[in-house]
């Protein structure tokens, strides 16, 4: 990292805490790109029935979920790589990665104080708190409970018995198959088929950890619940699998944050993520992604290709993504909501910030099946350097959904002449009361707003990220408070040096 | 990994092959044979599977011994006060030398087209003999219309035209297809070189019988400060796709793009544009209508480019598509692709059935349902026909709309 000596002009009037945040971001504007060595237990390389049968071991696995990862890997293998996407890369060996690597510790954790605390630390320099603090000197804070998975596995789940008072497990899914396989069989793969797609079916063969939620009827979490993904082994690839089930009448609110070490090479990160909203139960997932996007040349990232998919099963259930996209090389996800039951509501809001050479191809799918269900997308793009942005979008109306409502507005924002920012969205009505309303516009910041702040003493980063802020307003709103300031922050730092 | 599974060809490819080989396009066979017909994994075809909906291909029309025998046949189905009328029948373009002056008539071996990669337009490449050459050297008053008719036992029509309009000058194009009931499958090709400081409207209209299936592909260049006006009306043929492919290559030049989709029952029509802005400072509107009742499927895939050195551009696309039924499908795809960074670029999509308001409002004051419900969809179409300012052709083309909504078209 940088320090202070290496900053040839330190202007006085430049604040401290300003100069602290950007010396942070080093070169390469990444802060979490550090890698903390701790001792990991790998499978073999590269993909094969084994390596799977090794995953399944591992995880002290019943047999019908052997078999079912096997059979997964089997319909795998039959399938090609999608090509629609607006993203390049090459062809990714999917033989010269590891598919397992857990950090190395006593069996099974039975509390915090048992965990390797170089992996405490990590998290702590994170700012991912992993102790159960106590509210301290009349300070309030809010309670989030929060999972923790590194490379392949949970590594702790904090808040546990607190939440299973009111009847919510909340555990990494590996313990869910072992401890409540009626509930994981009932659910997994109900919302995205095993072969759904190419990088689903991946999912479903070898994936090694993620989160399981249950919230039974009528119970409003109260807390937050988040996972945080790190990666930071070495060529391996981490395909996490989260499966939140709420029950009739129930209400969640989930964050799920995301980190990887600076490398040079390109890690692939396959995520499947489910949810399941009965009769009148509400979903609220956000998520602030923040893998690695690679260096200034485009050299290295995460490649980001995570299927999200969320079913509104039962009547008036509602089910609402946010996510904010700043990392990973490539970008290829797109949250969608399933209206299934009568009157439900899929919301997605989103805002994707590509700079360097990122890649970002997203969007959602609003499938209306239910009569009188609505939906609302809001997503904002802003391109920076030389990267590519791209909002793909689907909204649908099946011949039975009376009286279904869309509306769509996707901005984008271009900041420099060598990126691109691209919408397509898929508009199909197949019913005649269906009302759709899809409006976009690409614009670059203009240079009135740019005068009226620098008029103001605003210096150029100062007022782009000013506007910009305001640009993405309409989705910062439905944040979670936590998030909201750190997205604002993380929005000046992604676009840090995109001007002059 | 993964392996890929062969395509499997079916009757219409087989015969398409067997045209391409024994044409000498030996490429083209190859592509086809490898790849088949797109299907929905072919993003410019996501919504129009030609392999699902292409059953099968006629035989090529032979055009020698068949041309004038519709020449004397009869008239075109589209007929409009005052214009020049050239036809190409089966392939085989056909005219006389009473032009108006300042347009040069005349034909050319081989096609139309640039390279691109697009089926329809290898096809076109590969099996289109000949193409009628029109120059348009100045302002012409009098509507030209090229009539492409195919007529007989159903066949394979592959045509093509290529048109100059040389700097300065100012004309109005009609394109008419029209067929025999059988049948067919058409595939027809125009290039528009738009000259400088132009103003050219070009029509485009489909009215072939239900039994045909109607392939056009149009390719526009638009020179500096040019005005171009393309309106694209489908209201005929079971399975059609028009696709519009423009470039803007000259400063200061507009191009407006607009069309109507009329579809009915087992209708399948699709149109597709792909707008390039390829210099700075350069505007497009984009607006296109959609009406779909009965069950039938209609498609609008629509795309604005902006290339790199496209600055200050402003475009704009509109789709509107109107339901009149609860089996007929409007599907759309309105896109935008934008590397320049200075520019406006905007689209909107809306889709839904007749406003219940404004319906209640015609039918409280006596107005019966059906004529309520003719008089809001003719508002609704307006926007597209009004700019049309030759009076006879206007005329012509509210003509169709209106025989359309009785029921009565193609």
């Amino acid at each position: 990292m940088a320090d202070y000596d290496d900053i040839p002009t330190l202007k006085d009037n430049i604040d401290r805490a300003t100069v602290d945040s950007v010396l942070a971001l080093d070169v390469d504007k990444y802060k979490y790109g550090f890698e903390t060595d701790i001792e990991s237990d790998m499978a073999p390389k590269g993909l094969s029935e084994d390596t799977v049968r090794f995953i399944s071991a591992k995880k002290n696995e019943p047999e019908w979920m052997l078999e079912w990862r096997l059979e997964a890997y089997r319909r795998f293998l039959t399938m090609t790589e999608p090509s629609w996407a607006k993203v390049h890369y090459p062809q990714i060996d999917l033989q010269d990665m590891y598919y397992y690597a857990a950090p190395k510790s006593s069996p099974a954790p039975k509390s915090l104080d048992e965990v390797d605390p170089a992996l405490i630390a990590m998290y702590d320099k994170l700012g991912v708190p992993l102790r159960e603090r106590e509210i301290l000197a009349g300070v309030e804070r809010p309670n989030v409970a929060v999972d923790a998975v590194m490379d392949s596995v949970s590594v702790v789940t904090t808040f546990r018995e607190e939440l299973s008072k009111v009847g919510i497990i909340f555990c990494s899914i590996s313990e869910a198959i072992r401890e409540y396989p009626e509930l994981v069989q009932k659910y997994l793969a109900s919302v995205v088929p095993v072969s759904d797609n190419y990088y689903a079916t991946l999912n479903s063969a070898v994936f090694t950890d993620g989160s399981f939620v249950y919230i039974p009827k009528g119970v409003r979490c109260p807390m937050e619940l988040s996972t945080y993904f790190r990666i930071n082994e070495k060529k391996t690839g981490q395909f996490e699998r989260t499966l939140i089930i709420a029950e009739a009448d129930s209400y969640v609110s989930y964050l799920e944050g995301c980190t990887a070490p600076m490398r040079d090479e390109n890690q692939l990160h396959a995520a499947v993520v489910e949810l399941v909203a009965l009769d009148n139960a509400e979903i609220k997932y956000s998520t602030v992604q923040n893998w690695y996007p690679g260096d200034k040349d485009g050299k290295g990232g995460i490649y980001n290709f995570v299927t999200k998919r969320g079913d509104c099963r039962g009547v008036n259930s509602k089910i609402s993504w946010t996510q904010v996209e700043t990392g990973s090389a490539i970008t290829w996800k797109y949250p969608s909501c399933i209206l299934r039951g009568d009157g439900s509501r899929g919301e997605f809001y989103s805002i994707a910030i590509s700079n360097g050479y990122q890649q970002v191809d997203s969007g959602t799918k609003m499938i209306h099946l239910g009569k009188n269900t609505s939906s609302r997308i809001i997503a904002k793009g802003i391109a920076a350097g030389f990267s590519d942005n791209t909002y793909r979008g689907q909204v649908s109306a099946h011949a039975k959904a009376k009286n279904a409502r869309n509306f769509t507005q996707c901005d984008s924002l271009l900041i420099g002449d060598k990126c691109g920012a691209h919408t397509v969205p898929y508009i199909e009505s197949r019913n005649g009361t269906a009302v759709f309303e899809h409006e976009a516009t690409t614009s670059k910041i203009s240079d009135d707003q740019m005068f009226y702040c620098q008029q103001r003493g605003l210096n150029e980063e100062e007022a782009v990220a000013l506007i910009v802020n305001g640009f993405v307003r309409d989705v910062l709103q439905h944040l979670p408070m936590e998030f909201m300031v750190e997205t604002q922050k993380l929005i000046s730092i992604s676009l840090e040096g995109s001007v002059g | 990994m993964a392996f890929s599974v062969p395509v499997r060809l079916g009757a219409a490819e087989n015969t398409l092959i067997e045209q391409l080989n024994s044409a000498g396009a030996a490429a083209t066979a190859e592509r086809i044979s490898v790849a088949g017909l797109p299907t929905r994994r072919v993003e410019s075809y996501h919504y129009t599977d030609l392999k699902t909906l292409l059953r099968s291909v006629p035989p090529l029309a032979d055009q020698n011994d068949t041309l004038d025998a519709f020449l004397k046949s009869g008239a075109t189905p589209f007929h409009v006060e005052g214009a020049h009328q050239i036809t190409i029948a089966n392939g085989a373009v056909a005219y006389d030398d009473n032009a108006p002056a300042g347009v040069i008539v005349g034909k050319a071996e081989g096609n139309a087209l640039s390279t691109r990669d697009d089926v329809l337009v290898h096809l076109n490449t590969a099996l289109a003999k000949e193409s009628l050459t029109l120059t348009i050297e100045n302002t012409i008053e009098q509507v030209i219309q090229i009539d492409r008719r195919i007529e007989g036992e159903a066949a394979h029509v592959l045509d093509s035209a290529k048109i100059f309009v040389a700097d300065n000058a100012s004309v109005t194009i009609l394109e008419t297809l029209s067929s025999s009931d059988a049948a067919h499958v058409g595939n027809h090709a125009t290039y528009l070189a738009v000259g400088r400081n132009t103003v050219v409207t070009h029509i485009v209209i489909d009215l072939s019988p239900r039994a045909a299936t109607q392939f056009s592909t149009s390719e526009y260049t638009i020179a500096d400060g040019a005005k171009l006006r393309t309106v694209t009306i489908h209201a005929g043929a079971a399975l059609s796709r028009s696709q519009i492919f423009a470039r803007f290559t000259g400063e200061g030049a507009h191009g407006d793009f607009t069309g109507l989709n009329l579809v009915e029952d087992g209708q399948h029509n699709d149109i597709t544009i792909d707008i390039r802005h390829g210099v700075a400072n350069t505007t497009s509107q984009e607006l296109y209508k959609q009406i779909a009742r009965g069950r039938s499927k209609a498609v609008f895939q629509g795309k604005i480019v902006v290339e790199r050195d496209a600055q200050k551009t402003d475009a704009k696309m509109m789709m509107q598509g109107l339901m009149l039924s609860n089996e007929a499908e409007i599907l759309s795809k309105p896109e935008l692709e934008i590397y320049a960074d200075d520019v406006v670029c905007g689209h909107g999509s809306t889709c839904g059935e007749l406003d219940e308001d404004s319906m209640f409002y015609l039918m409280s004051r006596g107005i019966p349902k059906a004529e309520a419900e003719t008089m809001l969809v003719r508002g609704f179409i307006e926007e597209v026909l009004d700019p049309v300012e030759n009076e006879a052709l206007a005329e012509a083309l509210h003509g169709v709309v209106d025989r359309w909504l009785l029921g009565k078209a193609g």
